[in-house]
């Protein structure tokens, strides 16, 4: 391209008087941007018609300027008091809408509610479980009371069958079988009512029980009845005659008619008067 | 938008100044514009409005405009004069559609010739008379086509109509008397 031709065209010119369409401008600015020589011509042609202006007074009056940096100002008012106005609703809208108080007063409580919530079961969890524990404690302590209670009865009745003095007493002692066992017979003589108490008797097996026998002399054993080997004091049969012994065999569940003499566990005589 | 110019130096030329000062909200951006293009932006708006109150008006509104729409001037789509050229045209259109335009209008006179010798004030500066003394020395259609051109608001072949010359010769007469004019000023 001839920058030189293309300056004297009178293009820059026509340029700076606003001759030229939008397009053509553009063009002459893309060519000044690439062409240094071009934006300087620009530049000077400018710089003179601006000297020829203010020489001839022909530069526009500077009351237009006056007045725009006014209406600027003026504008620039009416915006900050917008704004200001503007910024005072929104921080109301803010606060009503976006972030309500109400919600964030509701997320407090919600999170302290759960706090105590918390606390609340814990505690809860806690006093139930001692008081499950209390419960199963006053269970035992029942249970315990109540065997104490029973001992102390049995423990009482068997000193009155001792005390008593129509009865008969006959200790009973371990065999072979089981040397450590032992139990006593209380006899009454008045109503001939037998008592047992079972003091140490091994635990029966699965379907057997111990049965009490009155022996007496060149007769087989006469049944005095099967007993709960956990009960202390039970009142048996009543038997009459010549007694000479009491014996306790192991017998099945139910009892049996005839003694089964190897299985005797303790055997006590009656002592003579 | 173009970023400010990071430091105004010796060398910074007169858009860039401009832009730097108009991205930083300073009004003395409008002050440059003014003072750099002012008599070309008027020349643009009395293309199209004839009556000199009515263009300073125009001009005024445009400087507003140039303040309030800046962020969208782009330099990479073009030179800041190409946008205030934009800017001036759609004001001065939009100016004409105005009913106080219209008024005007009727009882408008064509555009008078300034007589430069009767112009000089009491407060002209000596620098300022001693340029008119030179001025003189402009041959009289020389001024007549700057005046024509770049302070009447006359296009080119308006001015071929009214001095009764080919269009390319006025074009080259123009040419030449700013050559004349940069010669003297």
């Amino acid at each position: 391209m001839n920058i030189k031709e293309y300056i004297n065209s009178g293009i820059l010119e026509a340029y700076l008087s606003g001759e030229l369409n939008e397009v053509e401008m553009q063009e002459v600015d893309k060519l000044a941007g690439i062409y240094p020589v071009i934006q300087l011509e620009l530049d000077e042609l400018r710089s003179s018609i601006n000297s020829y202006a203010k020489s001839t007074d022909q530069s526009p009056p500077s009351r237009i300027l006056t007045n725009a940096l006014k209406a600027i100002r003026e504008e620039e008012k009416d915006r900050f008091i917008n704004e200001i106005e503007n910024s005072g609703k929104e921080v109301q809208f803010k606060r009503v809408n976006v972030v309500p108080v109400w919600s964030i007063a509701a997320s407090i409580l919600l999170v302290v509610s759960l706090g105590f919530n918390y606390i609340f079961y814990t505690e809860f969890k806690s006093v139930k479980d001692n008081y499950e524990l209390a419960v199963y404690e006053n269970e035992n302590l029942s249970a315990s009371v109540e065997q104490a209670s029973q001992e102390l009865q049995y423990a009482s009745l068997k000193v009155a069958h001792f005390l008593n003095e129509d009865n008969i007493h006959v200790r009973m002692d371990g065999l072979d079988v089981a040397p450590e066992s032992f139990a006593n017979v209380f006899w009454n003589t008045k109503t001939n009512a037998v008592f047992i108490s079972v003091d140490n008797l091994p635990e029966p097996p699965h379907g057997h029980q111990y049965q009490l026998w009155a022996i007496k002399p060149g007769l087989a054993p006469i049944d005095v009845g099967i007993f709960d080997h956990t009960q202390l004091i039970q009142e048996l049969k009543v038997i009459k005659g010549n007694v000479q012994a009491f014996a306790v065999t192991l017998e099945e569940e139910g009892g049996s008619p005839i003694a089964t003499v190897e299985k005797t566990f303790v055997k006590g005589f009656l002592k003579k008067s | 938008m173009t970023q400010p110019v990071p430091q105004l130096t010796e060398e910074t030329s007169i858009d860039e100044r401009i832009i730097y000062l108009l991205c930083d909200k300073d009004k003395n951006g409008i002050s440059l514009i003014f003072e750099h293009y002012g008599p070309f932006l008027l020349n643009v708006i009395k293309k199209v409005i004839y009556d000199d109150d009515m263009a300073e008006d125009v001009l005024m509104n445009v400087l507003l405009k140039v303040w309030q729409k800046f962020d969208q001037f782009d330099a990479e789509k073009g030179s800041l004069f190409s946008w205030l050229v934009r800017i001036t045209k759609n004001s001065s259109i939009d100016k004409t559609r105005t009913k106080d335009f219209r008024l005007t209008e009727e009882s408008r006179q064509g555009p008078e010739l300034v007589n430069i010798a009767e112009e000089v004030s009491i407060d002209d500066s000596i620098d300022k008379m001693y340029i008119k003394q030179l001025l003189d020395q402009l041959p009289q259609m020389h001024r007549k086509l700057i005046d024509m051109s770049y302070f009447e608001g006359f296009t080119h072949k308006e001015i071929a109509q009214r001095l009764d010359l080919p269009l390319g010769t006025v074009k080259t007469r123009i040419r030449l008397a700013i050559k004349h004019l940069r010669f003297i000023v």
